[in-house]
C-alpha cells in the first residue's frame, strides 16, 4: 500500500502545483496531464501486457477525432454532449484495437519484433489516411472543437478556464490510475503477468490467451482514446499529428524512460520528459533532441527498468518479481 | 510500349535500391536478431557524405569511395558502443536503436541544417535509342546496385567468410561450440550491414533531394521487404523488395502516391500476418 502513498503524494503535489507555477504554466502541465494518460495507457499494454505497441497514437487519435466530429455535430447536430463525446471516444479507440487485436494476435498471432513493424506501419498508414481525408479535414485537421461541457443535475459548466480544466483533468487522470492499479492487483493482474511472460503455461492451465491480450490491448486503447478526447477539447483542435508516427514514439520514449513496468513511473516519465523539453529547449537550443535521443538509448541500455523506476521501486519497498 | 519503358525503369532503380537498404537490415537482423532502427539514418549518412564531398570539391568517385568507409566505421563504433551491450535483449535493440536514429538525425541537423540538399549528377547525358531517352546516371546506379547486391551474395553463398556467417545464422550455440567467434562475426555483419547502407546513400544521392527526414521513408519498406520475402534465405529480399517496391511505385503512377503507400503497406501487413515465415518460406524470427 506505499505504492498507493506515493501516488497520493504525487498527486497532491501535482493538485498543489498550479499555485506556484502560475497561469501559463498550469495550461501546459494540463497537456502534459494528458500525455500522462497516454504513456500510462502505453505502460499497461507493454510493460503489465507484454505488447510491445510502436503505434500508440493510433487510438490516441482515433479518439481525439470522434470526440471532435461528434461534439462539433458534424454526424448528429442535435447531440453534441461532451459526455456522449468521451464514452464514444473510448468505445471507439477499443472497438478499433479489439479488431486490430483480433487480425494481429488470434491463432499462430504475431509478437515481438514483427508486432512493433507492423504497428509502426499501422500509425503511418493512418497517419497518411488522416492527411488526405478531406472530409476530416485533411491536413489542417478540424478546428473549432468546443470545450467539455460538464451537466450536472441541470447545471452545466464549460472547461474553458485554465484552472477548472486543470482540476477536472487531474480527477480523472487520478481515477484512471487508481482503477487501474486496483485492477492490476487484482486476478487478472496476475494473468497479466502470467501471458507477459509464460504465455503457453497460462494456455495449458485452460485459459484463453487471446481472451486476456485483447482485453488488455482494448482497454489500453480505450484509456488512450479517453486521453485523445481530452486533449482535442484543450486545444480546441485535431490534426493527423495527434494520431501519426511522432506521438507513437514520444510515448515509447516516455514510458522507457519512466519505466514500462510502473504504472506511476511511466506516467511521471511523460509528464518530467515534456516539462525537462521546454525548459531545457530554451536553455540547450537544438542539442535537446540529441541529449533526449541519448538520454533514451542510455537508460535502455544501464536502466532497462526505466530512469524513474529504479529509484520509485526502491521508495515503494514494492519488489516486483523478476520476469525472467 | 515506349512510354512504359521508363516506368518499368524508374520502378526497378527503386526496387535496386530498396532492395540495397534491406539487404543490410537483413545481414544484421537475419545473423544478429537485432532490428537496426537507425539503418535508414545510416542510409542518410551515406547521401550526405556525398553532400560534403561535393562541397569540399571532392570528385564523385571520391564520395563513393568514403561513404561506406565512414559509415561502416561508424556501424564498427555503434556495434562496441552499444549494440554489443544488448545483444540479448532483442526488444532493447529496438528501442536503443531508435534512440540512436532520433540522436543521428539530429546530429545531422546540427551539422548541415534542417533543409534539403542536391548533390549534383555525375553524368548529365541520357542515353537515347530512336523515341526512347533515358537519364544515362540512372542506368549506371541501377548496374551499380545490381553489382552490389550480387557482390553480397557472392560473400554470403560462395566464400568461408560467408559460410561461415550462414553457419552463426542456423545454429548460432552449436557454430560457437565449434570454436567460431561469433561475436566476431556479428561484428563484422553488422559493420558490412551499415556499409551497404551508407553506399546506397550515397549512390542515390544524386537522384533524389537529401535531407535530415529521409531515413524513414525506406526503413519501414526495408523493413517490410524483409518480412514479406521472409529473413531466412537471402533471395526473400529480392522477392519482397520487388512486391513492396514495385507495387509502391506502379500504384503511384497510376493512382497516387497516398493511395500506392496505403494500399502497400496494408498488403504488407496481411503478407505478414498470413504467412509470418514470408514468401519465401525460411525461419520464423521470435
Amino acid at each position: 500500500m506505499r505504492n498507493n502513498l506515493i501516488a497520493l503524494l504525487v498527486f497532491a503535489v501535482l493538485a498543489a502545483s498550479p499555485v506556484a507555477i502560475g497561469g501559463y504554466w498550469t495550461g501546459q502541465l494540463t497537456a502534459y496531464l494528458v500525455y500522462g494518460l497516454l504513456a500510462m495507457s502505453l505502460s499497461l499494454v507493454w510493460g503489465y501486457g507484454g505488447i510491445l505497441c510502436f503505434g500508440q497514437a493510433m487510438f490516441f487519435g482515433i479518439g481525439g477525432y470522434i470526440m471532435a466530429v461528434l461534439t462539433k455535430g458534424m454526424i448528429l447536430p442535435e447531440l453534441t454532449s461532451s459526455y456522449l463525446g468521451l464514452i464514444a471516444a473510448m468505445a471507439g479507440s477499443a472497438l478499433f484495437a479489439l479488431a486490430l487485436g483480433y487480425f494481429l494476435f488470434a491463432g499462430r498471432g504475431i509478437s515481438g519484433a514483427y508486432l512493433a513493424i507492423i504497428t509502426l506501419a499501422m500509425a503511418l498508414v493512418l497517419e497518411r489516411l488522416m492527411n488526405n481525408w478531406y472530409a476530416l479535414g485533411g491536413y489542417n485537421g478540424l478546428l473549432n472543437v468546443p470545450p467539455i461541457k460538464l451537466n450536472f443535475f441541470g447545471a452545466s459548466f464549460e472547461l474553458w478556464d485554465r484552472m477548472p480544466t486543470f482540476y477536472a483533468v487531474l480527477a480523472v487522470v487520478a481515477l484512471v490510475y487508481f482503477l487501474v492499479t486496483w485492477l492490476l492487483s487484482s486476478a487478472y493482474g496476475l494473468r497479466l503477468t502470467a501471458i507477459r511472460t509464460h504465455p503457453d503455461r497460462l494456455a495449458s492451465l485452460g485459459y484463453n490467451v487471446l481472451t486476456i491480450r485483447l482485453s488488455v490491448f482494448a482497454l489500453s486503447a480505450a484509456i488512450a482514446g479517453l486521453a485523445g478526447a481530452i486533449f482535442v477539447t484543450l486545444d480546441g483542435f485535431a490534426s493527423p499529428t495527434l494520431i501519426g508516427f511522432t506521438l507513437s514514439t514520444e510515448a515509447l520514449i516516455w514510458v522507457a524512460i519512466g519505466g514500462k513496468e510502473m504504472l506511476l513511473a511511466a506516467f511521471l516519465g511523460a509528464i518530467l520528459t515534456r516539462t525537462a523539453e521546454s525548459w531545457l529547449s530554451e536553455i540547450f537550443g537544438d542539442y535537446w533532441i540529441l541529449i533526449l535521443g541519448i538520454a533514451f538509448m542510455i537508460s535502455v541500455v544501464l536502466l532497462p527498468k526505466g530512469l524513474l523506476a529504479t529509484p520509485l521501486e526502491k521508495l515503494t519497498g514494492s519488489k516486483r518479481k523478476k520476469t525472467r | 510500349m515506349s512510354e512504359l519503358i521508363p516506368i518499368i525503369l524508374d520502378v526497378s532503380s527503386y526496387i535496386l535500391i530498396l532492395v540495397l537498404v534491406a539487404l543490410g537490415l537483413m545481414i544484421v537482423f537475419g545473423m544478429m536478431g537485432v532490428i537496426n532502427m537507425a539503418h535508414g539514418e545510416l542510409f542518410m549518412i551515406g547521401a550526405y557524405v556525398m553532400v560534403a564531398a561535393q562541397n569540399l570539391g571532392l570528385p564523385f568517385l571520391a564520395g563513393i569511395i568514403l561513404a561506406p568507409i565512414i559509415v561502416g566505421f561508424l556501424g564498427l563504433l555503434i556495434e562496441a558502443a552499444l549494440i554489443r551491450h544488448i545483444y540479448l535483449r532483442p526488444l532493447d535493440t529496438i528501442l536503443a536503436t531508435w534512440g540512436l536514429s532520433i540522436a543521428l538525425k539530429q546530429l545531422v541537423v546540427l551539422t548541415f541544417g534542417p533543409e534539403s540538399h542536391s548533390v549534383a549528377l555525375p553524368v548529365d547525358g541520357s542515353l537515347e535509342l530512336g523515341a526512347f531517352s533515358y537519364p544515362l546516371y540512372r542506368l549506371i546506379l541501377m548496374a551499380a546496385s545490381i553489382l552490389l547486391i550480387g557482390g553480397t551474395f557472392w560473400l554470403f553463398t560462395r566464400t568461408d567468410f560467408g559460410l561461415l556467417a550462414r553457419a552463426v545464422i542456423a545454429r548460432p550455440n552449436t557454430a560457437a561450440s565449434l570454436g567460431i567467434d561469433t561475436r566476431r562475426m556479428y561484428r563484422w555483419s553488422f559493420v558490412i550491414g551499415t556499409a551497404l547502407a551508407g553506399l546506397a546513400g550515397a549512390l542515390v544521392a544524386p537522384i533524389i533531394s537529401v535531407d535530415p527526414q529521409m531515413g524513414l521513408g525506406y526503413l519501414v519498406p526495408g523493413f517490410l521487404s524483409i518480412l514479406v520475402g521472409g529473413a531466412g534465405p537471402l533471395a526473400g529480399v529480392l522477392v519482397g523488395g520487388a512486391v513492396v517496391g514495385g507495387v509502391n511505385n506502379l500504384l503511384a503512377v497510376w493512382i497516387s502516391p497516398v493511395a500506392a503507400l496505403i494500399t502497400v503497406y496494408i498488403i504488407a501487413i496481411l503478407i505478414i500476418r498470413l504467412k509470418p515465415e514470408g514468401i519465401m518460406g525460411g525461419r520464423r524470427a521470435k
